[in-house]
């Protein structure tokens, strides 16, 4: 104890450090059990006995359930056990005796597992004695876990009542035991004697003498009630409930005496009047006394025994909802709307005190109010409103250097702004001032719902005018948050090391990536990028006062701005008329100077940016080809859409979403963070958030009427296009009522049509998109919108402009809401466009009353999708956190649960970060980028290159140094890296081959220098690299102690509340739906036996072959009898009936089938439940059989049709559980259909069906 | 005067926006060069500086504008100095940020990309007259009408 004292003289602690207690105590058990009926009373203050509160003067009454006793029932009274107040009283027990004993709802399936194991009789195990020994033996070992051990007992209750279920003899007595089980509507125990047989003798003389024998009284089943239960449970031996694995004695388990709660848990409360509101448990107790009462009256009367069992039952469901208001079992006369809640609803649930008041609390020292954006904060800030900062506090230790400040916030009181609330003297000496929040607080700031880890982050607080609570919108992403009302919460930590731990692992800079992938989450967004598109346009050319005016912008004019040297230093001849020309310099700048400045204000930042991006505009221009490397047109663009950035300069491209927004691995925030840290990500960030607002201010942004107006020429065209497809659709219609259609593979001919007409009708839209996006000039808003990637696609403009498409609910065309058709508006059963929700119009030409009917149908779903799949993933989110949420890194790098059990020995199999992943597939580092990189930051200059042999020695060389000096970098890793080298250095040796053919030219060296500067690299570059990979790698591992269990979870959970339509979740492959999203991701945690539409992919030996393909397809798939057959016909002779059936040989040849007449009587004789034998069955030839029933005469009619009716469905071919088998074509690949033009299609089979578990 | 201009020649205009007209004050000139053989695809401002097929200008390529030879300090400097773009009448600063080459063995062809605060420009010829480039090198583009 000294030595703390000493510490804390030198140092000061703004909260009293944690200190380790001397002796450490080690719980060596908790054993938790029944009261017994003496504990109960011995606990208990006062018998309860009186189902009553108050008396006429307000005061409760003594031995009624608010007895003073058990505690003060409101404030003016006191404790009459304690003589507290209200507030000081802890409360005290109360006890309530029964008449008759009950069983414990809670314990009921305990109760009948050991009913189930002993003797009626004796109460002894049914076990032999030996058996007995050898359980217990098990029971006592000291190695078996406690789940083990309840299994034990659980596979002896198995034992004894399977031996119970056909009259069992006990060992010990010779009683004779039957089953025991729950009883069906009633809470209790039936003890079923039915299958004793002497017993049943006995009983059925005993019936047959009574006059209603008939009446189906099973007299064999006797109500094993709770007095014989206890009686039993009473003589039960210590060892015996020791083999059953009772840690305690069994007669607890049936309620003789209820504890009546303290008045403390089941507050009364006094209502204006004279009412008073009591609690739920104090109601259940009340009719608990009652039905008591009612019972122990009977019981008096001691006229009838069957009178009494009413009252009985009574207090049992009494005592019962009092534990468990839903237990079942409740005589439906007794069930009630909303029941009173009992113990278990206090604790069960989301609401209950589990999770709603031990796992998470109110809290104090909180905000919620609306949202707004302010793109002036930076991305860590958060505007706190001043009204806000007045009621939030934080409480700071005064010191030498706060004490001005913190006496002006005294003097200013509470309820001026920079003031304070209190001041405190927590130890004395040392003072603390609860002041109001100031600019640079530390703030925790949250959206619901909290579906990952960065929907609460750490922010610093900014304290502003108005209301709202204000952040930037680059931070929108993570918390997916928008401004139309959302609102959010604040909390503010009140220690110092809260604070810190806030900022180190939950701020804004330290969350700018999720861990599901290692993509930057907290990036541009939006007019960001609206304007850093237009700002980057190739054509836009700013004088020196417009572009100095820019660079201000984005530092607040504060910063210090290198001016680049303009793009354009014209000198403009300017014709005087008479031969004399004047020359007035013109200096102009370009958009993307501006970024430069951007990304690298001024020459003494070292920021050396280097990245590629190709964005929605990249033509992706193939110029040619050299060997089998295809070169790209790539910044020549004629788009402007590859983003070449330089050494922080941008050298071309028009940036857009894939440069500054979310979810890009290569985006210029990601290379940002990743090469130069977290800070100077988000420093660009608040640049171009301040530059762009203020730009696009100025430039203005607006959408109009006539940006949406389409042209004449796209009229004509739409109009066109619209004819010549329902032209079409009509044909296929009217193909289709003519039985003539085309079948697709795997469709009948409604599916087929259907499938047409989708087609066409969604070419319809798509055409007519496109020639709408043609026909935009590149001024239009919705264009600019969606090229840069702010907001809406293609799809969505052309319907603004062209036409609105195909309106779909659960995926098809609208529905018949009418007899055969959808619409009264339209013929019935037609097929055609229009009636089946097709809406040419567009939303500027306006939609017809029908058209706008199916619309709203379409997005009804939507909305009732989102409604109901919230709940759904939740609950989805919530299981996946549940299991996993103990699992972490330990320091021996493995994974391991919260009982310290080992689920992974390496996590992730590489033991990296997913967080700090560069390459897009996971890889730990983009090895083109980073060359790209270092070979751009480390010039040249005079050193030399090195031959593709020095190259290849060098990285031997290196790899091994890395993979020696500390053993961190993996193999897989170290083999990617040479992989990548080996790549390289075929290129450059193929190259120098070239040139040393032409050695003695006179341009050899020229060409060798040329080959160097194009595809060569330096001994110091090459060096830099290497050291960059290894050391990066290194910073790349998970760190020890990391939860990655609720990482895991989240990344999943996330990602599935965003799947919100339900269409979304099915993909198709040839008229085949595989089941995906949050359905199949159920099904995989549910660990369904019976998974919805399983498919099977299977590969062909020979896949070339479509025939073959085929023929394997017709061995696999189902195939009947009623397929195959030509005709199945019951022929009746005056001497004999019998079926003949004739096989339809040509449909067996076209599916490639070998089915003869001798295959299908095989098949006929194999299936089961016929009734037709070998020799019923004649052979007439290879495709006609005959069967002839053998019955009696006069059913062999029925016998015959009976017959007829199954026969076309017995299976003849294939395996039972298939229903389907598609022949799907396999992807081409396109390298190898370039290198032999034959190989052309391949194929594999698409199984439906759980084929596997037949093999 | 020749070690300030890394590469001069006559161009003629082949073709303007060979893939469509994109912007309105930037378009893409295809030229040829009478001397030296080489093909340039250049981004040019035509609402300051138009061009029209069939036009034959002077360009050259210099590391810096001062007739003395001294190097460009990468700070912008105005003022009324005696230059080389006096002699210009559209001049332009950029850096060269690709060297690549096409083709192999002899008919190699090198090229060199510069970016012009994003207008482009793509030379492509024989390496000999590439070889003198540097990557990251300044340069600045002048050019003449004749």
């Amino acid at each position: 104890m000294l030595q703390p004292q000493q510490s804390s003289q030198n140092l000061v602690f703004t909260k009293q450090p944690y200190i380790e207690d001397v002796g450490p105590r080690k719980i060596k058990s908790i054993q938790f059990s029944m009261m017994s009926e003496s504990e109960i009373m011995k606990a208990a203050e006062v018998q309860v006995y009186l189902g009553q509160y108050y008396n006429s003067n307000r005061v409760p009454i003594q031995g009624g359930l608010l007895d003073p006793r058990m505690g003060p029932a409101n404030k003016s009274c006191s404790c009459a056990t304690c003589h507290g107040g209200f507030g000081d009283c802890p409360g005290h027990f109360g006890y309530l005796n029964l008449a008759l004993p009950v069983y414990n709802v809670g314990y009921l399936s305990t109760i009948l597992d050991v009913l189930k194991c002993i003797c009626k009789s004796c109460s002894r195990i049914l076990l032999d004695e030996k058996l007995c020994k050898e359980y217990l033996k098990k029971m006592r070992s000291p190695k078996m876990e406690a789940l083990r051990k309840s299994d034990l007992m659980k596979s002896m209750v198995k034992k004894c009542s399977t031996m119970a279920s056909k009259a069992m003899k006990c060992p010990r007595c010779g009683y004779i035991n039957g089953m025991v089980k729950k009883a069906v509507g009633v809470l209790g125990i039936i003890h079923d004697l039915s299958k004793v047989n002497e017993n049943e003798k006995e009983c059925r003389s005993a019936i047959s003498h009574t006059k209603e024998s008939k009446a189906s009284i099973n007299a064999a089943t006797y109500i094993l009630n709770p007095v014989k239960v206890l009686f039993l449970f009473r003589r039960m031996t210590d060892e015996d409930c020791e083999l059953l694995y009772l840690s305690d004695r069994p007669e607890k388990l049936i309620v003789t005496n209820i504890a009546v709660p303290p008045i403390a848990i089941r507050p009364s409360v006094i209502m204006d009047g004279s009412q008073s509101n009591e609690n739920d448990i104090t109601e259940r107790l009340k009719r608990v006394i009652q039905a008591n009462a009612s019972l122990r009256q009977e019981l008096l009367e001691a006229s009838a025994a069957f009178k009494c069992l009413a009252g009985w039952d009574t207090l049992q469901v009494e005592v019962g909802q009092y534990i468990n208001s839903d237990v079942r079992g409740v005589p439906f006369t007794m069930q009630v709307a909303k029941p009173l809640s009992g113990f278990v609803q206090r604790l069960k649930g989301k609401q209950g005190r589990f999770r709603g008041n031990l796992s998470g609390k109110r809290v104090e020292y909180t905000g919620r109010t609306v949202i707004s954006p302010d793109p002036n904060l930076k991305i860590t800030e958060v505007g706190i409103p001043i009204r806000m900062a007045r009621i939030l506090t934080y409480p700071e230790r005064v010191s030498h250097h706060n004490i001005e400040k913190l006496r002006q916030c005294v003097r200013n009181g509470p309820d001026k702004y920079p003031g304070a609330r209190m001041v405190r003297y927590p130890d004395g000496s040392a003072r603390q001032v609860d002041r109001h929040l100031e600019d640079g607080d530390v703030v925790l700031f949250n959206r619901q719902p909290s579906l990952h880890r960065m929907s609460i982050m750490c922010h610093r607080a900014r304290i502003m005018p108005w209301r709202t609570l204000r952040f930037n919108e680059s931070v929108c992403n993570p918390y997916n948050a928008d401004f139309d009302g959302d609102e959010m919460n604040m909390h503010v930590p009140q220690t110092e090391e809260a604070r810190t731990e806030a900022l180190m692992l939950m701020g804004v800079q330290n969350n700018l990536c999720t861990p599901k992938n290692g993509e930057i989450l907290v990036a541009s967004t939006q007019d960001f990028l609206t304007s850093s598109f237009l700002i980057t346009r190739k054509d836009t050319f700013y004088d020196r006062a417009a572009f100095s005016l820019m660079c201000c912008y984005l530092g607040d004019g504060m910063d210090l701005i290198d001016l680049p040297t303009p793009a354009i230093l014209k000198v403009v001849k300017f014709d005087m008329g008479i031969g004399e020309y004047l020359y007035i310099p013109i200096e102009l700048w370009t958009g993307k100077q501006v970024f430069n400045v951007l990304l690298r204000p001024h020459a003494n930042m070292r920021v050396y940016l280097n990245l590629t991006v190709k964005e929605k505009t990249y033509s992706n221009k193939l110029i040619r080809t050299e060997g089998d490397e295809e070169i790209r047109i790539d910044s020549m663009c004629p788009n402007d859409g590859f983003v070449y950035v330089r050494n922080s300069e941008l050298i071309s491209g028009q940036v857009g979403k894939a440069t500054l927004g979310n979810g890009n691995k290569d985006g210029l925030y990601s290379v940002l963070l990743r090469d130069y840290g977290a800070h100077a990500a988000a420093v660009c960030m608040n640049r171009l958030a301040k530059l762009s607002a203020r730009w696009i201010g100025n430039h203005g942004f607006s959408i109009g009427i006539d940006d949406v107006q389409p042209k004449e020429e796209l009229i004509d065209k739409k109009k066109r296009l619209l004819s010549e497809n329902y032209e079409v659709c009509n044909v296929k219609i009217k193909e289709f009522n003519e039985g003539k259609l085309q079948l697709k593979p795997g469709c009948d001919a409604a599916q087929t049509l259907e499938a047409v007409i989708t087609d066409l009708l969604n070419r319809i839209r798509e055409d007519a998109g496109k020639a709408c996006m043609g026909g935009l000039p590149w001024r239009n808003s919705p264009l600019i919108m969606s090229q840069c990637g702010s907001k809406g696609s293609p799809i969505n403009i052309s319907q603004m402009v062209a036409c609105v498409g195909q309106q779909s609910v659960g995926g098809r065309r609208a529905p018949n809401g009418f007899i055969d058709r959808s619409l009264p508006h339209f013929p019935r059963k037609s097929k055609a466009p229009a009636a089946k929700g097709f809406v040419a119009n567009s939303f500027y030409s306006g939609l017809t009353a029908t058209e706008f009917f199916f619309h709203t149908m379409g997005g009804r779903e939507g909305l009732v999708d989102t409604a109901v799949k919230t709940a759904d993933t939740g609950y989805m989110s919530r299981r996946l956190i549940k299991a996993l949420e103990d699992l972490s890194i330990h320091y021996d790098n493995s994974v391991r649960n919260a009982s310290g059990c080992i689920v992974q020995f390496l996590y992730g199999d590489d033991g990296m970060d997913p967080a700090n992943m560069e390459g897009k597939s996971g890889d730990p580092l983009n090895f083109g980028r980073l060359l790209m990189k270092v070979e751009a930051t480390c010039p040249v200059g005079e050193n030399k290159y090195l031959s593709p042999e020095e190259i290849s020695e060098m990285v031997r060389k290196l790899a091994e140094y890395g993979m020696n000096s500390d053993k961190c970098c993996s193999e897989a890793f170290i083999d990617s890296l040479r992989k990548f080298f080996e790549g390289r250095c075929d290129k450059l040796e193929n190259k120098m081959k070239f040139i040393e053919d032409l050695s003695g030219d006179k341009n050899s060296d020229i060409l060798e220098k040329v080959v160097h500067k194009t595809s060569g690299i330096t001994a110091r570059q090459l060096e830099v690299f290497m050291e960059t990979c290894f050391s990066r790698y290194r910073l790349k591992k998970i760190e020890a102690g990391t939860a990655i269990g609720a990482i895991g979870a989240q990344s999943i959970g996330e990602p599935g509340t965003q799947m919100t339509l339900k269409t979304f979740h099915f993909a198709g492959v040839a008229s085949m739906n595989i089941t995906q999203g949050v359905p199949r991701i159920k099904e995989i945690i549910n660990g369904a036996k019976r998974i919805s539409t399983p498919i099977i992919t299977a590969e062909l030996e020979c896949d070339y072959n479509e025939n073959s393909a085929r023929v394997v397809k017709s061995r696999i798939e189902k195939t009947v009898l009623g397929q195959v057959a030509k005709s199945i016909k019951i022929v009746m002779t005056s001497r004999l009936a019998s079926i003949v059936i004739t096989l339809d040989m040509q449909t067996i040849q076209d599916a490639h089938l070998c089915i003869t007449a001798d295959v299908v009587k095989e098949s006929i004789l194999q299936t089961p439940r016929i009734k037709v034998k070998e020799q019923h069955i004649k052979v007439l030839d290879f495709r006609k059989l005959e069967i002839f029933p053998s019955t009696e005469k006069s059913k062999i009619h029925f016998e015959l049709h009976s017959l007829k009716k199954v026969l076309p469905m017995i299976m003849v071919k294939g395996i039972k559980t298939v229903e389907r088998v598609v022949i799907a074509e396999k992807e081409k690949e396109k390298k190898k259909a370039k290198e032999n033009e034959e190989e052309k299609k391949k194929y594999r089979l698409l199984v439906e069906g759980l084929v596997c578990l037949n093999f | 005067m020749s070690s300030i201009i890394l590469f001069e020649d006559i161009f003629v205009v082949d073709k303007i926006d060979p893939d469509g007209k994109k912007f309105d004050k930037v378009s893409r000139i295809e030229a040829r060069s009478q001397n030296c053989d080489m093909y340039m695809l250049l981004d040019v401002n035509v609402e300051i500086y138009p061009m029209r097929v069939g036009d034959k200008f002077a360009l050259a390529l210099a590391h810096t504008l001062n007739l003395d030879g001294t190097p460009d300090t990468g700070y912008y400097t105005q003022g009324g100095r005696k230059s080389l773009a006096d002699k210009f009448e559209y001049i332009m600063h950029g850096k060269l940020y690709k060297i690549s080459d096409e083709g192999s063995g002899k008919t190699l062809k090198a090229e060199i990309y510069v970016s012009y605060g994003g207008l482009l420009m793509m030379l492509k010829g024989d390496p000999s007259y590439i070889t003198q480039f540097e990557l990251d090198q300044k340069l600045f583009l002048l050019m003449r009408k004749l």
